[in-house]
């Protein structure tokens, strides 16, 4: 497949956990760079705490908005069974960097059992793709940042860390700073940070 | 969302946007004057961003009662000499079309552009309405761009033409154009606002001579727009010149066939129309003339393949057509480049990477997939409507008539949703024929505006029997909280005003004096109208917030929970959940989340064992 004149990532999550706030950090970042930038996202009725999918793509010759099963490089999940969810977007090289949060659908509130076993099984489910899969404390993590909203923010972190992410640390930690309120920007770049530290462990 | 500084500034610059916003944008650069709209996705962000700017700028914006009230306020505008513009999705450009069938044949004078967001996929829709056909029928120009920087150009394009041949455009956008977010390069523009005028003349007049002469008039403008497409640039070819392969598409197709030709690392010329109505018959033909196959790449319909084909025939032309017609694409929901390049790969004798290994993991794992819809916010007061009505509506077995608002969400009773205001003309109809059970139809207050008013007076004046239950959120809460008249009109001095003999109002969150209103409504014989006023949680919980007040929140007492699930697993309140750890006695038991807990009470009532209280302060 040639499709090597952009970078191609989805962002997963439930509605409501900040999926457009890492979108649009990673597009400021990238229009600053000089990069041309071109997303899809899930407005009106899907974004009731339903499963929210957006795709990012930056590069210099971007034509659709949508990424394909099998086609982007990176995924970045808010929330174990969404990542699980969307696996199939990733190319058998791509990345997984999730969240290891699970937020319970009503069906598992009335059926407990099934909640259990499908978090029992998340590592052995999620690497029966080919992808690499890196799960986060973000959870955690955030909340050591004294943020417990900024779960997002860690995994841009993380994600800063991947191999041939074309933007830097210190390209995303500015967009960061734009696009958060300013009385947040300490602990947004603190959990930031702290996302950049889980990988380094993790590597 | 755009801030209102880079929508409105008059400045060369690249801005990150949504394709609506670029379309707002558009709209700024080619000094529209007035617009009106009703919201509807994925067509909303269009209006948002026209109506914040209109103060700022100087010219008009509302947000109007329904899409053919719009149509009518702009183009009563455009009849007068000023540019102006409606946006909707493409259910909305149905209830307009009343107004355009006619408009069309009178023409217009300042520039009068009709966006409509189409929706393949039914992201947030009850069909896949391919609004061309629509467009074409009524003899719409009809643009259609596959990006948001086209998106932006082709608004201004659409006021130009309009203007030119002073005849009604219509710009047609997909959710993929509209939502996508890309960043667009932002042009400085010179606008001067000023007063209309109405010439005086029968041409505004749809009377049956007048018409007559008009219909010839329009066609005759439609002609005179083939030949000048050509010359507009909207038409462009690409690749190479020689191929046995052409492929004709438009729109958000386009994007789809670069990248999959990408895939396939083909070469394939490309004929991509950027007006799809009238048809560019010149160079359509040139471009099939010499070729032996030609592709057809678009969403849903078969649109361009079924109208250039009939164009293909008419002119001796006789390329193999491959398209809808041998399931190249699918005639259903929305293409992506690999579907696009799936159906492409045999054509061209290449094969692109199949997910086998993709495939095979998912069937292992999706049984551990949980469903996810999207459910009532927490605190809905939509929610608390709903478990009331569902107690009464099942113990007397009733028949229940829905809407189209966030209230279609309901998981409990509704019956039937079929269009905007459909709940009332239903629930007249079912009380024609269902004679033993009660019959209720539920409609919110925007959507009673919308085109509840006349099937009210319908059922008021015909003695229709059933109990109407409007759910008075204060706003049009689905597609962004939108005002309506809602907030001046009370909906109780519009049912009186139309004669309805009964009407009642309650709080919805008051669970008690709920079911008892109810109960009594269903002694009177019908239309009863019972209102349930409740502002929306969600915008409550957002200005409590933005005042800086304290939301007070409730809690459980675990050693008093039963863990019995009336909260969680029949109120379904998202703000609940079950407990990690357990109670004194072993048990699991429902912890709320204080910080999406807007404070309803609603839990707290209903609880069995009153182990839900006010977390004191």
């Amino acid at each position: 497949m040639k499709m090597e004149e952009e970078y191609r990532m989805v962002i997963v999550g439930v509605g409501g956990q900040g999926i457009l706030t890492i979108s649009d950090i990673i597009a400021i970042a990238a229009q600053k760079k000089g990069l041309r930038v071109l997303g899809s996202e899930v407005h009106g009725m899907a974004q009731k705490g339903g499963s929210v999918v957006t795709n990012l793509k930056i590069g210099k010759n971007l034509h659709s908005p949508t990424i394909p099963v099998g086609c982007s490089k990176a995924l970045i999940g808010l929330e174990e069974n969404e990542t699980l969810r969307y696996m199939k977007y990733l190319e058998p090289s791509g990345v997984a960097i999730t969240s290891k949060t699970v937020l319970y659908p009503i069906i598992w509130k009335k059926d407990n059992n099934a909640a259990v076993l499908a978090h029992e099984k998340i590592d052995e489910n999620l690497s029966k793709f080919d992808a690499r899969i890196i799960r986060i404390d973000a959870e955690k993590l955030a909340a050591e940042a004294g943020l417990a909203l900024a779960q997002n923010i860690v995994l841009l972190g993380a994600l800063s860390q991947i191999e041939d992410f074309p933007l830097t640390v210190e390209e995303l930690r500015n967009a960061l700073k734009t696009r958060v309120p300013s009385k947040y920007i300490e602990t947004n770049v603190k959990a930031f940070e702290l996302g950049i530290e889980a990988m380094k462990k993790d590597n | 969302m755009v801030s209102l500084k880079d929508l409105i500034e008059n400045e060369e610059k690249r801005v990150l946007v949504l394709g609506n916003e670029a379309i707002a944008r558009g709209a700024i650069e080619a000094g529209v004057q007035v617009f009106a709209a009703y919201p509807g996705t994925p067509s909303s962000e269009i209006s948002m961003a026209l109506i914040t700017a209109a103060p700022e700028l100087g010219f008009y914006a509302e947000w109007s009662t329904n899409e053919k009230v719009s149509m009518e306020v702009a183009y009563a505008a455009s009849i007068s000499g000023v540019r102006s513009m409606i946006a909707c999705k493409h259910v909305g450009l149905n209830v307009a079309a009343d107004v355009f069938y006619s408009a069309m044949y009178m023409g217009c004078k300042g520039g009068f552009v009709t966006v409509v967001g189409d929706d393949p996929h039914c992201f947030s829709s009850q069909n896949e309405q391919d609004s061309r056909w629509l467009g074409v029928s009524a003899n719409f120009p009809i643009l259609e761009p596959s990006s948001p920087q086209e998106a932006k150009e082709f608004t201004k394009m659409a006021f130009e033409i309009s203007e030119k041949f002073e005849i009604p455009l219509l710009l047609r956008t997909t959710t993929r154009i509209s939502h996508a977010r890309a960043d667009v390069q932002f042009n400085k523009f010179e606008t001067t606002y000023r007063d209309g005028e109405l010439e005086k003349s029968p041409r505004f007049k749809c009377l049956p001579g007048i018409a007559r002469a008009n219909h010839p008039k329009l066609l005759e403008k439609n002609e005179t727009i083939k030949e000048w497409i050509p010359e507009s640039g909207l038409t462009r070819i690409e690749g190479p010149e020689d191929n046995q392969f052409g492929i004709i598409t438009s729109g958000i197709s386009y994007s789809y066939v670069k990248d999959a030709l990408r895939m396939l690392d083909a070469d394939i010329p490309i004929l991509k129309l950027g007006i799809v109505s009238p048809l560019d018959e010149k160079s359509i033909i040139k471009f099939a003339k010499s070729k032996e196959n030609i592709i057809f790449i678009e969403e849903v319909d078969p649109y361009l393949e079924d109208r250039i084909s009939a164009l293909l025939v008419q002119n001796e032309i006789t390329p193999k057509i491959h398209g809808k017609c041998n399931g190249v694409t699918k005639r259903y929901h929305e293409l992506n480049a690999y579907l696009v390049a799936k159906g492409l790969e045999s054509l061209f004798g290449s094969k692109i990477a199949d997910f086998k290994d993709i495939e095979a993991a998912v069937t292992k794992t999706e049984e551990y997939i949980p469903f996810r819809p999207p459910l009532f916010c927490a605190g809905c007061q939509h929610r608390a409507a709903f478990y009331e009505l569902s107690k009464v509506v099942k113990k007397n077995n009733g028949i229940f008539a829905s809407d189209i608002g966030c209230y279609s969400l309901d998981p409990w009773v509704s019956d039937t949703i079929v269009c905007m205001g459909a709940s009332i003309g239903m629930a007249s109809g079912f009380s024609r024929v269902i004679k033993d059970k009660p019959i209720f139809a539920i409609i919110g207050d925007s959507t009673f505006f919308h085109t509840g008013l006349p099937a009210l007076a319908n059922a008021v004046y015909n003695k229709a029997n059933f109990n109407l239950l409007v759910l008075d959120n204060r706003m049009t809460a689905m597609t962004g909280f939108q005002p309506n008249p809602t907030e001046d009109i009370p909906i109780e001095n519009v049912a009186k005003g139309l004669g309805v003999e009964y009407i009642d109002i309650f709080d919805p969150y008051d669970f008690e004096k709920g079911k008892k209103t109810i109960e009594e409504a269903l002694k009177h014989k019908g239309p009863t109208v019972i209102i349930m006023r409740k502002i929306c949680a969600n915008e409550y919980w957002r200005r409590t917030r933005r005042k800086g007040e304290k939301i007070e929140v409730y809690h459980t007492n675990p050693e008093v929970c039963i863990a019995c699930g009336t909260c969680i697993v029949r109120y379904q309140c998202p703000a609940i959940s079950w407990s990690i750890d357990t109670n004194s006695k072993g048990k699991q038991y429902t912890v709320i989340d204080p910080s999406t807990c807007t404070g309803c009470s609603v839990c707290s009532q209903i609880c069995p064992t009153g182990a839900i209280s006010k977390v004191e302060s």
